[in-house]
């Protein structure tokens, strides 16, 4: 409670000395960018849990049917038709739709885990070993079935490209708290396998917002931030007397034409010079200690995997990030789900859970809220022949499960359920937008009233349908 | 001639300074008396109520039925006014009675409008004020600005330019004036960079003198040129959100660009724009169309399309009309129709049907929704911009090929060299392949017993799937490491006495990953796999209970472990073997662990090799793509030992080996490589391209509305209609593509010509009069400068649409060159520079400082036209989004220094050099300018920038003028436009002193820094003193001023 209380102290006292000059002079007087830019929109709206958010994207649509959302009942139906009471007319994508749909049911085995006793699937053993921190989310439902576009409204609320996605929404919400690191930043896996799916750049782009609030992508390339690295054969005390001399010209100009946009660009001069050291800093894993690798797992020795970006995501938390997003492909199992989907699971199996517990153990999880998942889930029906090795599962977007931890969300728990089919959602539906609604509002912010305006509308993350905070899942 | 044609008439003359042009003017302007609509002097409909209404009351009482509260509508006249038993919620001149007034202003929480929990803002006083000040009046009724048709509206003085009269108008109400003129370099630099996206030479700093006969001199050449046409071109790409791939799925690549050089064309020829436009969107159907006039249709096909497995194609058809329909509501009319898409306008007066009426005239397009190269329909288009192209690049093949023969010949000296030691020492062995002592893990579980060879030997649990980790001490020997082989050894304990010990015997390895892990680092370095061969793959049509993708040990490349490498089916039990060969040897340092990691993840499982040896070997190419384990260097041993002669064929072998690892022939060689494959590539778009353009089908689609925007969801049909609240025209006038086409450009459009001239104000002061420039509803801002706007666009529309024309208007106006310096108290008062009492400063769209940094430097091509090239890019950023599937090689040659209009645009990864650009997803026309420390670094650490630093260094160097001053004061007028003062010279000084002193104590530094793009390196002993200068040329295009407009 007093934790609370003090998080919201200093924020409480600007907010209530209301929206007016006095409060941004306060806050510009306290030193504060950050202060200053959250009073400018009047936020938090009330007392945050997460301070951050870590969204590990599962790009593809995991099977919720072999590793969440347990159907033993289906082995019985093995092989028959999907019935229409059940279907509902649901559309099918061009893949299945000239095909019978014929039950295939889970091809793992489930185990408890926990003192909750959750039941996941036997590909995500590690999961098993945090699911008394986590919350299974089981009934989320989205309304595209296919990849861009419902990736698309996972991450920006809107199934076409041109929204800002939900970490630009942070950062332009709540500002930065580190003036050395981007608010929002992106990680991808390097993956050596032509996916049909890129991760288009619009996933983290900041659509009609200000550009300064997209994704920055850190890559494990020789520039792990695109044009970091000074040209070979130019050394850093050159650059710093470069930078001097331009920030002396430049104010010589400002003093001429009193342009203001001047001043605020030798400041990012400035600011791209310290991120030259403090990125490198970041990336470079050396003072990790031996059982940090150990309990990422082998991966996280190779700069790119998931399980590195994995310990790359604990890090920017410490330092203070407000977003941070990993994107995992390949995900998009319509075939051979024992050796495809398996080999995601290995991937992000160990990483994901170790990421939990690492945060735990260093008391961050109270104040970060984890978010593991896809656009949408797959469906129960067979593709190709459903009793063949061969078999995979097709789209689906009518219910899918995705997993929260952290910062106020109820540990231990399962949320909303399926019917026998895992196919509709009987209790508790979850759209993506209430997902979002429920995020924000652990940041802080009342979605309803988290608004931008753009060519005359008043834009907001969760957009214009009718969209909830799920209480249920909230500790 | 009719008095509105006199007025355009006088503007044109105006240009020409003409006293008796003035004359004339002042007296048919006088005849022309009329009073804007949008001007009031008290109390303005549309000015300070409607907006109200639209913004606080139209969302739950506006033109969308479906959202309607109370039955209620106010944004029509007769339902605001009509008695609602014994009250309305207007009574024209009695607030006692009109219940609008009582609801926004009462104290009831309940009955408060806005309400309460709607989240919109309550109204303000002066809101309130306005409201009551028109009922009091009599609450007449109008029409939002934009929508009535413009009227041309005299000029608030006779005696001044039309546009300084308006602006002048406007300031003197406010209590300020126009500030004086820039100086003359400032205002030739500001014309040219926004006529041309370029900075005026220094010989046109020189010429122009700052008259008014200089300036409209320069005026007239800066519109001639056809870097006008590029600037302008880019303009219309954004608008046009024109790519060169899908955007969606794959992003496959598409045939569109001889669109792009069509635009240019249009632009260089000036066309009316009220042509240009007919011809986008029915080129095809115009009388006896031309193939240009068929090839302008492209336009409406820019749309992202989307292919992927999933998807009905009907779908993505449906999403390609709605895209143009919102496309031609941002562009032309300035109507955000996208939201009409699933519901009627909740500000603006168009209704759903509206919407899909006007998405008829779109929906009957000979398409069908695909996408990649199947998405008719196209257009077979020969450009006529290839050839020189192909000359070009043919001409630096020619170089590449010479530079190639003198680099292979040297390098074949070298070789001899070595040859010679060899046989000179005669060495008594040579061992190609080296066995370390391997320690392995399983991350199943599976055990390892390492024998005396370092055979390793399986044993303990059988898990389904394993991958084994196997390290190995590089040994002291060896330099580097080329690539390494598996051998897959038979043993007696294994199932059938084959290779494994679980299943049937026969093994699957799904992934082969290698990386090295450094002395005292935690990290493993990823290293790439260039090739693999072995000994025997499994037939891929063998009969198998397998997948049979299961067989090419080349899938071992890849992370995907639904494919991989075995040899099932063959017969004979006996070792097997597979060599790798790494895309860059890697150079071993003391303690260097290398690590290999072998994937075992079939989908049918049990198949984990049982008995395994791993070596590893120094010698590239032949060595590691050959299964026997011998190697050319090895053969020239034995034959040296046994005393014969080194025969031609293995000179060869050992040349071809040779080479590989010589640095300075690899690095030509890979040049006319990229040459040569370039040339190939041109030599191909020069055959006809497919372009997508529109075309009508025999047979017309029916039209629904589709109920909340679902593509599937089909309500009741409509009949093609333009929309009836812009300009109504009878259904029997408007029935085809054509007739929509006439109907924007008609000069009773009150949108279109406004739209227009808004663009072309953006373009020359950075922000338009209407500053949304793609919304003029009710929801977008109000022009800063009304009557202006008005006079403007009846301007374009007299002059028959003559974009030249209203941006040589704009260019004579004092406004335009008066000094952009700002007082602080104007600065303070008008901080957005509403009311243009100094000429705007802003930064250059990232584009334009690209395309400057290279003329500046005397880099840029000149070349108009052709296919695509590609700007450098760092590497890898198309290859990690797509998991690899794109690669990105930057253009050779003069290629390399094209536009940007010119670059190659790839949807799924817009260039990495632009910033703030328009995303080419949907169409653009605002502009964004943030400053952000990532902008910093590319301007600083682009190889663009930076070559372009290069060539300013190598002009001064090379430069007669020895004295530092006069080098300096160069570079200055180049990049800046103007000369440096003492203060800044010192300031400059000091860098350079201290870039020279670095560099003198390090030449070879100095070299690396210099050596970029494809850029030699200088000449030794000029080494330092480039460097030096290429700092300071950096320094200077770094400036703020060298990005800004001055």
């Amino acid at each position: 409670m007093s934790e609370i209380d003090s998080k919201l102290g200093r924020r409480a006292f600007l907010n209530q000395a209301g929206l007016n000059f006095g409060a941004l002079a306060a806050a510009a007087m306290l030193g504060d960018e950050l202060a200053a830019s959250q009073v400018e929109r009047g936020l938090p709206h009330f007392a945050p849990k997460a301070e951050r958010v870590i969204f590990l994207t599962q790009s593809g649509g995991p099977s919720q049917i072999e590793l969440f959302d347990y159907k033993p009942d289906l082995h019985k139906l093995a092989g028959t038709e999907l019935p229409d009471s059940v279907r509902q007319g649901q559309r099918l994508t061009g893949m299945t739709k000239n095909q019978k749909q014929l039950i295939l049911p889970p091809i793992t085995r489930f185990d408890a885990h926990g003192q909750c006793g959750a039941l996941i699937g036997e590909w995500l053993p590690h999961l098993g070993s945090i699911a008394d921190d986590v919350c299974f989310v089981k009934s989320m439902v989205t309304d595209q079935i296919n990849h861009a576009p419902a990736m698309t409204k996972f991450l920006t609320g809107h199934q076409l490209p041109g929204r800002p996605s939900f970490g630009c929404w942070a950062s332009y919400g709540l500002g930065s708290m580190n003036k050395n690191l981007p608010d929002y930043v992106v990680l991808l896996s390097r993956m050596k396998r032509g996916s049909d799916q890129p991760l288009y750049d619009h996933y983290w782009g900041s659509g009609f917002l200000p550009s300064k609030h997209q994704g920055v992508k850190l890559r494990s390339a020789k520039d792990p931030v695109l044009y970091l690295n000074d040209p070979d054969g130019f050394p850093r005390e050159l650059r710093r007397d470069m930078l001097d001399s331009l920030a002396s010209l430049n104010r010589h100009h400002h003093a001429q034409t009193l342009d203001p946009e001047i001043e605020t660009r030798i400041d990012q001069y400035e600011m791209a010079f310290r991120m030259q050291s403090s990125i490198p800093e970041l990336t470079d894993l050396s003072d990790e200690s031996e059982s940090t690798f150990q309990m990422y797992g082998p991966d996280s020795r190779r700069p790119g995997s998931y399980a590195a970006n994995c310990i790359l995501a604990r890090r920017l938390a410490e330092r203070g990030v407000r977003f941070i997003q990993l994107f995992h492909p390949d995900w998009d199992h319509h075939s051979r789900l024992r050796s495809w989907c398996v080999s995601r699971c290995i991937d992000t199996d160990q990483p994901s859970a170790a990421l939990v517990a690492d945060l735990k153990r260093r008391g961050m999880l109270d104040d970060t809220l984890v978010i593991w998942g896809g656009e949408f889930g797959r469906g129960v029906a067979g593709q190709g022949k459903w009793d063949s090795p061969l078999a995979g599962r097709d789209h689906h977007p009518r219910c899918f499960t995705v997993w929260m931890a952290g910062a106020g969300i109820k540990p231990g728990f399962s949320y909303g359920a399926t019917d026998d089919f895992s196919y509709n959602v009987v209790e508790n539906p979850v759209h993506v937008r209430d997902l979002h609604a429920t995020a924000l509002h652990l940041l802080g912010i009342d979605h309803d009233r988290f608004t931008h305006r753009h060519q005359g509308l008043d834009f907001k993350l969760t957009g214009v349908e009718e969209s909830h905070v799920v209480d249920g899942i909230l500790a | 001639m009719n008095s509105r044609t006199h007025v355009a008439a006088f503007a044109r003359r105006w240009i020409s300074h003409t006293a008796h042009a003035l004359a004339t003017v002042a007296t048919s302007l006088a005849l022309l008396a009329q009073a804007s609509v949008t001007h009031a002097d008290d109390v303005s409909f549309s000015r300070d109520v409607l907006p109200v209404l639209s913004d606080r009351c139209f969302h739950c009482h506006g033109p969308d039925e479906s959202n309607r509260e109370a039955g209620l509508r106010l944004d029509v006249e007769e339902h605001a006014k009509e008695d609602r038993g014994g009250y309305a919620a207007i009574v024209p001149g009695n607030l006692e009675d009109s219940e609008l007034w009582r609801r926004i202003t009462t104290d009831d929480e309940y009955e408060v409008m806005p309400p309460t929990d709607s989240h919109r803002k309550p109204l303000t006083e002066s809101e309130r004020a306005a409201i009551r000040e028109w009922i009091l009046s009599g609450a007449t009724w109008g029409k939002h600005w934009s929508l009535e048709v413009p009227t041309r509206p005299e000029p608030p003085a006779a005696d001044r330019h039309p546009i300084d009269a308006f602006i002048e108008s406007r300031l003197a109400g406010e209590g300020f004036s126009l500030s004086g003129r820039a100086a003359p370099h400032t205002q030739l630099k500001r014309l040219t960079l926004d006529l041309t996206g370029l900075s005026p030479t220094p010989q046109d700093v020189a010429d122009f003198d700052g008259s008014d006969q200089a300036w409209n001199d320069a005026i007239d050449r800066l519109l001639q040129s056809p870097r006008n046409a590029e600037r302008m071109a880019m303009w219309w790409l954004d608008a046009a959100r024109y790519s060169d791939s899908d955007g969606f799925q794959q992003d496959a690549t598409r045939q569109n660009w001889p669109w792009r050089d069509w635009v240019i064309r249009q632009f260089r020829d000036n066309k009316s724009f009220r042509d240009f436009t007919i011809e986008q969107f029915a080129g095809d159907l115009l009388p006896d169309a031309t193939e240009e006039q068929i090839l302008a249709t492209c336009f409406h096909r820019n749309h992202m399309t989307n292919g992927e497995g999933g998807r009905d194609p009907e779908e993505s058809r449906i999403d390609y009309v709605i895209d143009r329909i919102n496309t031609t509501g941002t562009v032309w009319l300035g109507l955000t129709l996208g939201c009409v898409q699933c519901h009627s306008h909740k500000f603006d007066p168009i209704s759903h049907q509206d919407y899909y009426s006007l998405s008829a005239f779109f929906n009957s397009i000979d398409e069908d929704g695909k996408a990649g190269m199947n998405a008719k329909p196209y257009l077979e288009y020969t450009s006529p911009h290839v050839q020189d192209r192909i000359d070009e690049m043919a001409s630096f093949v020619q170089q590449c090929e010479a530079e190639h023969e003198r680099a292979r010949q040297s390098a074949e000296r070298r070789f001899d060299d070595w040859l010679h030691d060899r046989v000179e020492s005669k060495p008594a062995d040579h061992q190609v392949w080296w066995t370390p002592t391997p320690g392995v893990s399983s991350s199943e579980g599976t055990l390892f017993r390492v024998e005396a060879d370092q055979t390793v030997q399986t044993h303990g649990p059988k898990p389904t799937q394993d991958d084994y980790r196997v390290a190995l001490e590089v040994p002291t020997p060896m330099e580097q490491v080329s690539g390494f082989r598996i051998e897959v050894l038979p043993d007696d304990a294994h199932v059938e006495k084959r290779f494994t010990r679980d299943g049937n015997g026969e093994f699957t390895l799904t992934s082969v990953l290698a990386m090295v892990r450094r002395q005292g680092s935690p990290s493993e370095i990823p290293l790439e796999l260039r090739s693999v061969v072995a000994d025997v793959e499994a037939d891929e049509k063998r009969d198998t209970k397998w997948d049979q993708r299961y067989a090419k040990v080349g899938k071992t490349l890849n992370d995907d472990a639904r494919d991989g490498w075995t040899t099932e089916g063959v017969e004979k039990i006996e070792p097997h073997v597979a060599v790798y060969q790494l895309a860059t040897p890697w150079q071993v340092r003391p303690g260097d662990q290398f690590v290999i990691l072998l994937r075992q993840r079939s989908t049918h499982g049990r198949a984990n090799i049982g008995r395994f040896k791993i070596a590893l070997a120094a010698e590239r190419g032949e060595t590691v793509r050959r299964v026997d384990g011998d190697s050319p260097i090895a053969e020239l041993v034995r034959t040296l030992n046994d005393g014969n002669q080194v025969d031609e064929a293995l000179r060869k072998r050992l040349l071809a080996q040779y080479l590989l690892g010589d640095a300075d022939y690899q690095a030509v060689a890979k040049k006319r490589d990229s040459a040569k494959k370039q040339l190939a590539d041109l030599k191909n778009q020069a055959k006809p391209r497919k372009v997508m353009v529109l075309a009508e089908r025999e047979k017309p689609r029916e039209t629904h509305i589709l109920v909340r925007g679902v593509w599937d969801a089909k309500g009741e049909t409509v009949q093609r209609a333009v929309l009836p609240s812009v300009l109504d025209w009878p259904a029997t006038q408007a029935t085809s593509r054509l007739d929509l086409a006439r109907w924007i450009v008609d000069s009773e459009n009150p949108l279109t010509a406004r739209v227009a001239v808004n663009h072309l104000w953006q373009i020359m002061f950075g922000q338009g009069l209407v500053r949304t420039p793609g919304d003029f509803g009710l929801q977008g801002e109000l022009p800063t400068h009304p009557r202006l706007l008005d006079w403007l666009a009846v301007e374009l529309i007299q002059s028959d649409w003559d974009l030249q024309h209203i941006l040589r208007l704009i260019a004579t106006s004092e406004t335009y060159r008066q000094s952009s310096v700002a007082s602080a108290e104007l600065l303070a008062s008008d901080p957005d520079n509403r009311l243009l009492a100094r000429a705007p400063r802003f930064r250059l769209p990232a584009w334009m400082i690209r395309d400057n940094a290279l003329h500046v430097s005397g880099l840029l091509s000149t070349a108009v036209g052709g296919p695509p090239v590609r700007p450098y890019q760092p590497e890898g950023v198309w290859a990690e989004i797509t998991m690899g599937r794109f690669d990105y090689q930057p253009s050779v040659g003069p290629a390399q220094y094209r536009r940007t209009v010119y670059a190659f645009w790839r949807r799924s990864s817009a260039p990495t050099f632009l910033f703030d650009s328009a995303q080419r997803r949907v169409c653009e026309v605002g502009v964004r300018r943030t400053n952000t420390p990532l902008h910093a670094l590319t301007l600083l650490n682009d190889v663009s920038m930076l070559e372009a630093s290069r060539a300013l260094a190598d002009a001064v160097v090379g430069a007669e003028d020895q004295v530092v001053d006069g080098r300096l004061q160069n570079l200055a007028m180049r990049v800046l436009s103007r000369e440096l003062s003492e203060e800044e010279l010192a300031e400059l000084k000091a860098v350079l002193d201290s870039a020279t002193e670095i560099y003198d104590g390090d030449p070879k530094m100095a070299v690396e820094y210099c050596t970029v793009g494809q850029q030699s390196p200088p000449r030794p002993e000029f080494a330092p003193q480039t460097a030096a200068w290429m700092t300071v040329a950096s320094l200077l295009l770094n400036l703020d001023e060298a990005m800004t407009r001055e």
